[in-house]
């Protein structure tokens, strides 16, 4: 710990690092400070004056520098007149604090009566009613009986929508402006503000569409009272009612920890399902916030349209068998293939479901081909060599960090990982964005660099290369770096086109780089992951925390896919030899890549394990209906290559079953062993066979430590409703870089370009789409675009194509009817075409394009 | 002489006529404040006083009472405020009659009522629905869901006051 001071609590002394707040400090001693403003997430305001204390410090002697002493021996103490905020005070040496006198008792029973005169007793149908700050330190703190006549009491609107998520309550909002501060200070994104003044202060909206973030789920966390309540949840059931399941994010790579809350339901059969989903603290993954998606993207777990019995094709109807029958069709079928069989991975299957499912491709063939899906980014061998350290806390990178994103939408890929990115820079990390086009997070970059696409590669590569020329090779560090030598070499004499930003990334003391795919084929993508980890085991920022190499895959686990030996290469070799079987685990590549949909159709074939009719599943001949997250147990890994567990939260629908037993099932069918009886045992079979999992066993991934800011229990007042972790932490496997005694690799990197002559059109990502999972979440429909493209400014007026026409874009020889965005985002000759906004295929990577003006 | 003694008790207790009553055809009247099954009350007006607020299943002792809330609007209201009880259902055979239920509610909805002539021929119908629960809306004034005009029942709970 960093230095101390020493402070004194209602006569207690206690040590607590220098500088932090009075309120953090006092929690830290095991002292409760009430607050209602304060948030340990963000910089105090002082509003609501529950947290008064008496103040004082120690008089020490101007001559000698010891501390005054009265005649009983005692400090004295130079007190201040008045009560002092706590929350605005940071501790320094000899502070003294007295929160348990009468004084402080009677202005916080004061606070109390006065936050109450205008906030309404209508707990009984509060939906915060249970896990309320306000209900809880009013008992604690509060008077017995109000002198309020209740005539006076104010009428404001209780039902008012701030966007389609979240409603508010004005009466029973306190203004601690806990929401607007979080929108303003921890997002970025001016949405709420007050309003009025007085006794009419009142939080509005101030956006178009209103409450456009995608964060606005957490203001309902942090909100003291139940003045912000999602539509997902309102009125769902009383948080006493509730069983919390550990559980994880299945939507995309960070691998927030969440907390299931369920309950059974007479809607649903009276079985068990989620009510809502609320952030689980883990400080190294998502703190203690969570996306609009993760948290409203829940409903496929319990969605009508699940599949719950397995499908057999006969003729062009689908008959619903046994599981038996469509073991022994897939058993037969698998044996005869042979060689000839293709296995695709899906980017939400759990560990154990990767490795059953390897387990049975190894079954069918001695040289299986395991692919993933979807296939545009690889090099995962450059994440484990250079991955970011274990034990990095984005929240810890300040002034002297330094991170780069290149070629990724960080905040439509990986929401969190851009809202810790975005404080950092806040607290003054240099961040680096480097795109071809602009994203949300050049307003918070230190440099922006908008590359042409296809130059992805060469630009970070030239940042290796300055590296070089500015002498910030890390001798010691290459030292054991295979290939430093050759590759420094070749760096001579390379042009560095963007100079400042290189710069930038040198200077810094740590530095993190996170990797997306935008516009680069799989062949540049493999090349800018070992540019990356180039850059970073040259200049010695591996191997550390808060330095490495994360990548932004497209999905949850694919970090686990590529671990147990699937791999997107073989994907894209499928293309050109095309199996005559396939097998596809919870992929739908036919919604997203039109010359898949062609081989699905010409293979004998198909199998698909799924929870929902795809239209990959359309072209099976047996479907198998599989779990979602909710329903089981197993691991995901995250971008930073962190395992966590998630739990049983609800029960199975249907027959299905979790992918792993049904791969085991038909394994078994094959002549191997007999299934495990849990996903427990799986994961232990992966330790034992699995060099980097060997940790990962269990109750190992099920550990958990105290983490500050206490949030959950009884501490609800204090950090916000995310819960307490109490699923585990989960363990990062260490990149080779950690392991003194590995020897490492670099290589120089293939530069070219793609050369596509005139329009191209680019694959981009955004959060709310049409995947498989998240279009079962209705809610959230307002808030998926319809297709569309982004077109060049220039490139639209010599078309003639004005914003909000319908255009048809002519790519891969198909036409498709979209509507053309043009504001200024997409450079020259560039289309963006974002994917899975609906069912059908459009482009999968950079590809020629033209744009057609639809006559009238 | 003993024997007059007892030929006299018995003759007093044969001119006593029958202290038995033919149950059912015949029923003793409960007390004023007999627990007996519960009823789900409403206003006047016909709307609910459950607000589904669940607080009588809290303050249940054996887990009798099941309660599922939902949101009201003006096109469907069935309770004033913006809560309704979308489920309520009590599983007479974990009842204990005990009336917590009653004294949790902050509306004053669920009454234990006299009937006390419960029996089932399976242990489902033991369950009672609201349906069943509730009480039929005063004569002349419609059912739940009532149309209403906006702004007239925003608020579920009468105003409270201090306990005098």
């Amino acid at each position: 710990m960093a230095e101390t001071v020493t402070i004194t609590i209602d006569g207690q002394q206690f040590q607590v690092p220098k500088g932090i707040n009075l309120v953090d400090a006092a929690k830290m001693s095991g002292t409760d400070i009430p607050v209602f403003c304060y948030h340990p997430k963000m910089d105090p305001v002082g509003m609501c004056r529950m947290c008064l204390v008496e103040l004082g410090s120690v008089v020490t002697n101007r001559e000698t520098g010891e501390p005054d002493v009265d005649d009983n021996g005692d400090p004295v103490v130079r007190w201040f007149p008045k009560l002092q905020t706590a929350c605005t005070q940071t501790v320094s040496e000899g502070m003294v604090v007295r929160g348990a006198t009468q004084r402080v008792r009677d202005a916080r029973d004061d606070i109390l009566e006065f936050i109450l005169t205008s906030h309404p007793l209508d707990c009984p149908i509060c939906d915060k009613g249970g896990e309320c700050p306000l209900q809880n330190l009013t008992m604690a703190y509060g008077p017995g009986e109000s002198r309020f006549v209740f005539d006076d009491k104010i009428r404001l609107d209780k039902h008012v929508p701030l966007g389609d998520l979240i409603y508010l309550d004005r009466e029973r909002c306190i203004q601690c402006a806990r929401c607007t501060r979080f929108c303003d200070e921890v997002v970025g994104d001016d949405v709420l503000a007050f309003h009025e003044r007085g006794r009419r202060l009142q939080i509005v909206t101030i956006s178009d569409p209103p409450f456009d973030t995608k964060f606005s789920g957490n203001t309902t966390d942090i909100c003291p009272v139940g003045a912000l309540t999602t539509a997902d949840f309102r009125f769902g059931a009383r948080p006493w009612e509730l069983d919390e399941v550990p559980s994880i994010c299945p939507h995309c790579p960070v691998g927030c920890n969440i907390s299931a809350s369920t309950r059974l339901d007479r809607d649903f059969g009276g079985k068990k399902v989620i009510k809502r989903i609320m952030p689980r603290q883990n400080e190294h993954v998502n703190e203690i916030w969570i996306c609009d998606k993760g948290r409203f993207g829940h409903h496929h777990a319990r969605a009508e349209e699940r599949l719950t019995t397995p499908l057999l094709r006969r003729g062009d109807e689908w008959v619903a068998v046994d599981w038996d029958t469509a073991y022994s069709e897939i058993a037969g079928r698998l044996k005869k293939a042979g060689d000839n069989v293709a296995f695709l991975a899906g980017n939400n299957l759990s560990n154990e479901d990767l490795w059953e499912l390897r387990k049975l491709a190894h079954r069918t063939s001695n040289t299986p081909r395991l692919g993933v899906w979807p296939a545009f980014m690889t090099g995962a061998d450059a994440v484990a060599q250079a991955g970011v350290g274990t034990g990095t806390r984005l929240q810890d990178m300040g002034p002297d960090s330094a991170i780069l994103v290149i070629a990724s939408d960080f905040e439509e890929e990986a929401p969190v990982w851009w809202l810790q990115v975005k404080q950092a820079a806040d607290r003054g990390a240099k961040v680096v964005v480097a795109n071809g086009r602009p994203t949300k997070l050049d307003r918070y970059a230190t440099e922006v660099v908008h590359y042409e696409y296809g130059d992805a590669v060469a630009v970070l590569n030239s940042f290796a290369a300055r590296a070089r020329s500015k002498n910030k090779i890390d001798a010691d560090f290459t030292a054991r770096v295979d290939g430093a030598a050759e590759l420094e070499a070749e760096l001579k004499g390379t042009r560095v086109p963007f100079a400042d930003a290189a710069e930038t990334l040198l200077d810094a003391e740590d530095l993190v780089i996170f990797a997306g795919g935008e516009g680069l084929t799989l062949d540049q993508h493999r090349e800018l992951m070992q540019a990356a980890a180039n850059l970073l085991l040259l200049t010695g920022h591996a191997g550390k925390p808060n330095n490495g190499l994360v990548p932004v895959w497209p999905g949850a686990n694919l970090q686990g896919a590529f671990d147990l030996g699937f791999s997107a290469e073989t994907t894209a070799a499928l293309a050109d030899q095309p199996p005559t079987v396939w097998f596809i685990g919870s992929a739908d590549p036919a919604a997203e890549d039109a010359a898949l949909v062609q081989s699905l159709a010409n293979a004998e074939f198909v199998v698909v394990s799924t929870q929902f009719m795809t239209p990959t599943a359309a072209h099976a001949n047996v479907i198998l209906p599989a779990q979602s997250f909710a329903e089981r147990e197993g691991t995901f890994t995250n971008g930073m290559r962190r395992v966590q567990r998630f739990y049983t939260a609800q029960g199975p629908v249907g027959d299905t079953l979790p992918e792993w037993r049904i791969y085991a099932n038909i394994g078994a069918r094959l002549g191997g062993d007999k299934p495990r009886i849990s996903a427990a045992l799986v994961m232990r079979d992966i330790t034992q066979n699995v060099p980097r999992y060997a940790a990962m066993a269990y109750p190992a991934l099920a550990a958990v430590e105290k983490q500050f800011p206490d949030v959950g229990g009884d501490d609800l007042y204090y950090g916000g409703t995310a819960y307490t972790n109490t699923g585990g932490l989960g363990i990062q496997w260490p990149a080779n870089a950690e392991d003194e005694s590995a020897r490492l690799q670099v290589r120089p990197v293939q530069l070219d370009g793609y050369q596509i002559e005139g329009l191209f059109a680019v694959p981009v990502r955004v959060l709310y789409d049409r995947s498989t999972l998240f279009e079962q979440s209705e809610m959230m429909h307002t808030h998926v675009p319809e297709p569309f493209a982004e077109i060049n400014n220039q490139d639209a007026a010599h078309i003639g194509i004005v914003d909000g026409e319908v255009i048809r874009l002519n790519v891969n020889g198909a036409q498709h009817l979209l509507t053309a965005r043009v504001n200024g985002q997409a450079p020259a000759g560039v289309v963006l075409v974002p994917q899975l906004l609906s069912k059908t295929p459009i482009v999968i990577g950079p590809a020629a394009c033209a744009i057609e003006k639809i006559g009238e | 002489m003993n024997l007059i003694r007892g030929f006299a008790t018995t003759i007093k207790h044969v001119l006593e006529g029958p202290v038995t009553i033919q149950y059912p055809e015949q029923e003793r009247p409960v007390r004023e404040r007999f627990k007996g099954r519960h009823a789900l009350k409403r206003y006047d007006n016909g709307l609910e006083k459950c607000i589904g607020c669940s607080l009588c299943a809290a303050a249940c002792p054996a887990d009798a009472i099941w309660v599922e809330a939902a949101e009201n609007t003006d096109e469907e209201r069935f309770s004033p405020g913006e809560r309704y009880a979308k489920t309520y259902e009590i599983n007479m055979l974990r009842c204990i009659f005990c009336g917590y239920c009653e004294d949790a509610c902050p509306t004053e909805a669920i009454v234990l009522e006299h009937e006390y002539r419960l029996s089932f021929n399976d242990r489902r119908d033991a369950i009672y629905t609201k349906d069943r629960l509730i009480d039929p809306p005063p004569h002349g004034v419609p059912a739940t869901p009532q149309v209403t005009e906006p702004g007239q029942f925003d608020r579920s709970i009468p105003d409270m006051e201090n306990p005098k």
